[in-house]
């Protein structure tokens, strides 16, 4: 299992999704959240959208271990 | 000296100046900018504003920014702060300061921080506009902005 987190506006799609969820990448994650949330699966798919594993971006198809941290990254707006 | 702080908790704009001033005779210079917030966003005026950020990543890459900033300019101390949580019109939102022998290397360190870190750090605003809540876009402008350092990466 690895644990989602979801930021910014995705946090407003994300509102039902399990915690955690058993995937080898961060693109079957999407791919899985995409049959269940399909909003929430279209957000995902936007390509200014990053992942990351351990609070490190990586790429869609990055290997997952057990117990990562992924997290969902819209475009940031601070400063 | 660098260091970077994230809180909700206002700052004071005299003392972070007299910080990076006091840390060496060696400072010439010292390059400050504080963001506020604006009372409008896209087509409205909003009554208050949201920071979230990712709590642990915003500081690495924070850090990663400072990092670069000293590789690429002689610096002789930063300061990063930004704000989380609720802010009102007008509220201190985020300060970078640089202090350096000259002020070229102030002034442009003091710019690309500013530049990356609202293109790269994980903060997200949310605006309350009468009653209505949603997150702010982010603009093709600062992409620019900060895409003109990247030459040098």
């Amino acid at each position: 299992m690895v644990n989602l987190l979801f930021f910014g506006r995705l946090g407003d799609f994300a509102a039902d999704v399990p915690a955690s969820i058993e995937a080898s990448t961060p693109a079957q994650i999407r791919e899985l959240l995409a049959a269940d949330f399909p909003a929430l699966g279209a957000e995902l798919h936007q390509p200014q959208v990053l992942v990351s594993v351990n609070q490190m971006i990586v790429s869609w198809d990055q290997k997952l271990a057990e117990g990562s941290e992924v997290a969902f990254l819209p475009p940031v707006t601070g400063g | 000296m660098n260091s970077l702080r994230i809180q909700t908790e206002d700052f004071d704009l005299a003392a972070e100046y007299q910080s990076l001033r006091q840390l060496s005779s060696a400072v010439g210079a010292v390059v400050t900018f504080t963001g506020l917030v604006r009372d409008f966003e896209g087509q409205g005026s909003i009554d208050s504003l949201s920071l979230q950020h990712y709590p642990g990543m915003t500081e690495k890459l924070l850090q990663e920014i400072v990092d670069q900033a000293n590789s690429r300019w002689n610096l002789l101390g930063t300061s990063v702060i930004h704000r989380v949580g609720k802010l009102l019109p007008c509220d201190q939102i985020v300060f970078v300061g640089v202090a350096s022998q000259h002020r070229a290397d102030a002034f442009e360190a003091a710019q690309f921080m500013m530049d990356y870190l609202k293109t790269r750090a994980t903060f997200w605003k949310k605006v309350d506009q009468h009653g209505q809540q949603h997150w702010v876009e982010s603009k093709d402008s600062d992409q620019a902005a900060s895409q003109r350092w990247a030459t040098d990466d």
